[in-house]
């Protein structure tokens, strides 16, 4: 005969309690991890569809001898998690690779169901003889790369790297200075001087065109101004004539273009006199 | 107060469900591992192999990885009842430990769409070290319990099959 005394004891022994435990345990972190995962990938989805809004930049000439193009970027982040330590790299290269400039933003934290506006400005130094001084008279494609970096819902970080091509409309297009046949007049030789471009940037230009004309040796011989106010897309051309200094031979020397407006004065590249 | 039972009707206090049930119950367990562990990712990576973007992980391993987890998973269910369950368990969380680490490999993703010259990264090393606590939890109840059925074998099988 045996007595129901040998009945297993209600409380579970150590060891199984022990195994149960860490069993649990792995099922609740699973739950929790796979919840967590559920609802970063829904925000993530949501946060995707809200594509970064850029409306509002424009390029134009500052102070110091630059060309400002100036903007903000709107990013709205409508999930449930924070997007950490966002910040933004712009790098603006010409056609054939030449580094013309780069902007980077100060590091925000997106966070859930707000929108943050991130202001950019770049800047290119547009001085004689550097890498972007073509942007005023030629115009040209340029290589926008944007690096973004951020970090999403505490884990996982996030790089994003985007590469695209854009036209440049130059504000002095195709700048020429032709010299004309010289004349005499009241003793002095005076020859006509004709100054000719598109303003294909997006942008009018006020101002004053300023123009020197130097001898091959670098003499200066004379100098004239234009009074300007060209629209976007307008094209260019006036001639005004120039007193040559005594015996100075304008073949073979140069113009010297100054563009004088209210962000300042800007060097345009010399011109080549035939 | 005691009850008497005539010997050869001993009690049985737990009710182990028969072998053939088992084998039922973890097939079924079997073919809903290997749509998630092996079906879902394989065909979310063919997707993304199909649109020329580059894989995290090469599909065989996904799919080698899945089904051993799978197989060990079902046949640990099925082996429950008795001393094999724990070092099955112990091999289950290991090669899942084991094909985790691989994954955190490969982190971070680098998804480079071909027609579009946009590049994105990201990172999921982080997320995988949390991920790698279920199976080491896992790991350590497998440890336990084939401590457990060392030691007293059958000790567990009336908390695991009450009757």
């Amino acid at each position: 005969m045996v007595s129901f005394a040998a009945l297993p004891p209600r409380r579970p022994p150590r060891l199984y309690r022990t195994a149960r435990a860490f069993a649990r345990l792995s099922a609740v972190v699973l739950v929790l991890l796979l919840v967590f995962l559920g609802t970063v990938a829904y925000s993530a989805s949501e946060l995707v569809r809200q594509s970064p809004q850029t409306g509002g930049f424009s390029a134009g000439l500052a102070a110091n001898g630059t060309m400002a193009v100036t903007g903000a970027v709107s990013v709205s982040n409508p999930g449930f998690y924070p997007v950490g330590g966002f910040s933004m790299s712009l790098r603006i290269s010409n056609g054939s690779g030449a580094y013309l400039g780069t902007v980077t933003t100060a590091s925000v934290d997106l966070v859930p169901g707000g929108v943050t506006t991130v202001p950019v400005a770049l800047y290119l130094p547009i001085t004689s003889g550097g890498p972007a001084e073509s942007l005023l008279v030629s115009d040209q494609y340029l290589v926008v790369g944007v690096w973004g970096n951020a970090t999403y819902a505490y884990l996982f970080p996030i790089s994003v790297h985007a590469e695209e091509n854009r036209s440049w409309g130059a504000p002095f297009s195709n700048l020429r200075v032709g010299v004309g046949t010289p004349t005499l007049v009241n003793g002095s030789v005076s020859v006509p001087v004709t100054v000719s471009f598109t303003n294909h940037a997006s942008f009018a230009e006020v101002g004053t065109l300023s123009l020197v004309v130097r001898d091959a040796g670098g003499a200066t011989c004379g100098s004239a101004s234009f009074p300007l106010d060209v629209v976007p897309g307008a094209y260019y051309y006036s001639t005004q004539p120039v007193l040559l200094s005594s015996g100075c031979s304008v073949s073979g020397g140069t113009a010297v273009v100054t563009f004088s407006g209210p962000a300042g004065t800007i060097v345009l590249p010399p011109q080549a006199i035939p | 107060m005691s009850v008497a039972v005539p010997a050869g009707f001993l009690p049985s206090y737990h009710r182990i469900p028969s072998l053939g049930y088992r084998i039922l119950a973890g097939a079924a367990r079997l073919v809903l591992l290997l749509i998630a562990l092996v079906g879902v990712p394989a065909a979310s990576l063919a997707y993304l192999d199909s649109l020329g973007i580059s894989l995290p992980v090469p599909i065989p391993t996904v799919v080698a990885a899945g089904v051993a987890i799978a197989v060990l998973s079902t046949v640990r269910a099925i082996a429950r009842p008795t001393r094999a369950y724990g070092p099955l368990s112990v091999a289950t969380s290991a090669v899942t430990i084991a094909y985790l680490l691989v994954l955190r490999l490969a982190s971070p993703y680098r998804l480079a769409a071909p027609s579009h010259s946009l590049a994105i990264s990201v990172g999921y090393a982080t997320f995988l070290d949390l991920v790698l606590l279920v199976p080491a939890l896992a790991l350590v109840s497998g440890i336990v319990t084939t401590v457990e059925d060392a030691r007293s074998p059958g000790e567990r099988l009336p908390y695991d099959y009450p009757a």
